[in-house]
């Protein structure tokens, strides 16, 4: 069974690597973890593969991550989508909620609280076992 | 013989002479004692017009004078069974009984009856005999009934009717009843009905001058005071707008520094995240990875509460009604527009639901654009507000339209693309920030903000703002 696909979308280098790698390290190799860093460049993995959650940053404008979720609605509806953005607004919120996106988290946030969302939208239960035992040391900030 | 008969004829002759002298004194005497009862009359009629007159210089109402009046010419022509006054009155359209020595109103159309007469004629008349049932019997049968009531002897045998007037404006009308006497009234009595209507006339126009000045007064004051509060709430709303705009303007700076360090925060943060997972429990960084991650954690709360001082707070969010908050702004330019010569008119549909935002701020985007549209208009000008709501495709939400038009000098189109920009203004005393604030608050509630402009034409500002919730 070929691994399952996890696709990104961030047009901020440094981010997108931090995504893939936090995610990979709770995944491990259950998951492959693409990046793209235009919505464009998404869509096309999204076309050609099996894509089991997309992760989206709409970057400044927007107007691009809007198109890339409406078509993964209509082409890929099955396919979760998750937007991670560093630009929350209200305005945002509203557009991608109108638009049925159902996992919304705003840039800086923590990958203990990301995690439970991307796990909760691959359908899987948060196995104590799969997760790092090491992740309790950071809760007592 | 003859001498003494010629002495006789001289004394017969004297004798008749005397006789005749006699009867000629005692005419004479009577003569002169009617003129001096007829002097005595008038002088008695000339001290009570005197003192009707200084009672009237005093008379502070309506109501009071004519009661006067109709007491005084009753007193004024002895034998008058009854004086009635009437008034003009619009509202009724016609004349209305207001003073009789015996009260009720009885209501006639010009023209119509002793008071419609009157009020016609442009001076005193003495009505007797077929003239007086002539115009009687113009009235209709309840006028009558009400006439008769109001009467001690029907019919009356003689009237004197006067109109009251000042220069062309009549105001009634005075008629006094002579009652079973054919011959109470006499030609010589007409210049003394008639300036008892001329007084009372003069008494009640001076009053209805005083009372329409007083209330011009009142209006006036009371116009006045309503313009300096409207002039005094856009003061307060323009120095409000500018607060807002320097403030929006710091807070989007704020607010999109914030924006920028999402990103390189949320890679440190986690990157120390992804190297603690690979550190031993005991390594002696941790207790510095640790401190690391508490000082990204309080930056990270830093460019939060950056981000919230820019933002509208929850707690100010509240059903709004568009339609509402576009009339309040109206109201609150209504002087400036009146002052610029601007006509403005609005079209708001009912369709519109209420939408939860921040009104004072949505207020500020609508006075914003109004404010400009005036600026646009410096020769007057229309300036028309419409509402619509708009279903554009189905799964999109529906959006409330709302349009300001003006009839300006439009916006050069090298202009266009800048007008939302910060900073950027064509007006010599302008901040450069209300048409960013306006479009940032708009955006901030979901919505857009676009314009058309033809130059010379004029400007149409359109905001669109969705139904849904923030």
């Amino acid at each position: 069974m070929p691994p399952r696909q996890i696709q990104i979308c961030d047009d901020d280098p440094a981010a997108a690597l931090i995504t893939q790698r936090g995610l990979q390290n709770l995944l491990r190799d259950r998951y492959t973890i693409t990046v793209a860093s235009t919505p464009n460049a998404a869509w096309l993995v999204c076309a050609h593969s099996n894509v089991d959650l997309l992760i989206v940053d709409p970057g400044t404008g927007g107007s691009q991550a809007s198109a890339l979720v409406r078509v993964m609605h209509a082409f890929r509806p099955m396919t979760p989508i998750l937007i991670l953005t560093a630009y929350d607004t209200p305005g945002l919120r509203v557009r991608m909620r109108d638009l049925g996106v159902s996992y919304y988290a705003a840039k800086p946030i923590d990958f203990k609280d990301l995690l439970p969302m991307v796990t909760s939208a691959l359908h899987l239960t948060p196995i104590p076992d799969t997760l790092p035992t090491r992740l309790h040391a950071c809760h007592h900030r | 013989m003859g001498e003494l008969e010629q002495l006789r004829l001289q004394v017969a002759t004297l004798e008749r002479h005397l006789v005749e002298t006699t009867a000629h004194a005692e005419i004479v005497e009577r003569e002169a004692a009617l003129q001096m009862s007829r002097a005595v009359d008038l002088g008695a009629r000339l001290s009570a017009i005197l003192s009707i007159s200084a009672a009237l210089l005093i008379s502070r109402d309506i109501d009071a004078i004519v009661q006067l009046v109709v007491r005084e010419a009753v007193n004024l022509f002895p034998g008058t069974s009854a004086a009635h006054l009437f008034m003009t009155d619009s509202e009724q359209d016609g004349l209305v009984l207001r003073a009789a020595n015996n009260p009720a109103v009885i209501l006639t159309r010009p023209s119509v009856g002793l008071a419609g007469k009157a009020i016609l004629s442009p001076r005193a008349m003495l009505l007797v005999g077929p003239q007086l049932d002539a115009a009687l019997s113009d009235m209709s049968a309840d006028q009558i009934a009400a006439l008769r009531d109001n009467l001690d002897t029907w019919p009356p045998l003689s009237a004197l009717l006067a109109p009251l007037r000042v220069e062309s404006q009549r105001f009634g009308a005075l008629i006094l009843y002579g009652g079973v006497h054919a011959h109470l009234y006499h030609p010589r009595d007409l210049p003394f009905v008639q300036a008892l209507a001329n007084l009372a006339a003069v008494a009640i126009d001076e009053l209805s001058q005083r009372t329409r000045a007083a209330n011009l007064q009142r209006d006036l004051t009371l116009t006045q005071s309503l313009h300096a509060e409207a002039q005094a709430r856009l003061n307060a709303a323009q120095a409000q707008l500018l607060q807002s705009a320097k403030l929006a303007a710091v807070g989007e700076l704020s607010a999109s520094v914030a924006h920028e360090i999402n990103n390189p925060l949320y890679a440190a943060r986690n990157s120390l995240y992804l190297v603690e997972q690979d550190l031993d429990p005991d390594a002696p960084q941790r207790a510095f990875l640790t401190i690391a991650q508490q000082e990204l954690g309080r930056i990270a709360r830093i460019i939060t509460r950056m981000r919230d001082f820019y933002r509208p707070a929850r707690a100010e969010l509240a059903a709004t009604n568009i339609n509402l908050l576009l009339r309040e702004t109206l109201e609150l330019v209504q002087t400036h527009l009146r002052h610029g010569h601007i006509n403005a008119s609005a079209d708001l549909s009912v369709e519109i639901p209420s939408i939860i935002a921040h009104a004072d701020q949505l207020r500020q985007v609508f006075l914003n654009i109004i404010l400009n549209a005036c600026d646009s208009m410096p020769n007057g000008g229309d300036l028309r507000v419409k509402t619509r709501l708009l279903h554009a495709r189905n799964e999109a939400p529906i959006t409330i339209g709302i349009d300001i038009c003006d009839t300006g000098f439009g916006i050069p189109p090298e202009h266009r693309p800048h007008l939302f920009e910060p900073f950027y203004t064509t007006k010599a005393h302008g901040t450069g920030l209300g048409l960013a604030i306006s479009a940032h608050i708009v955006t901030q509630h979901g919505g857009r903000i676009m314009v058309e402009s033809e130059l010379n034409q004029g400007t149409t500002f359109s905001v669109l703002l969705p139904t849904s919730n923030i």
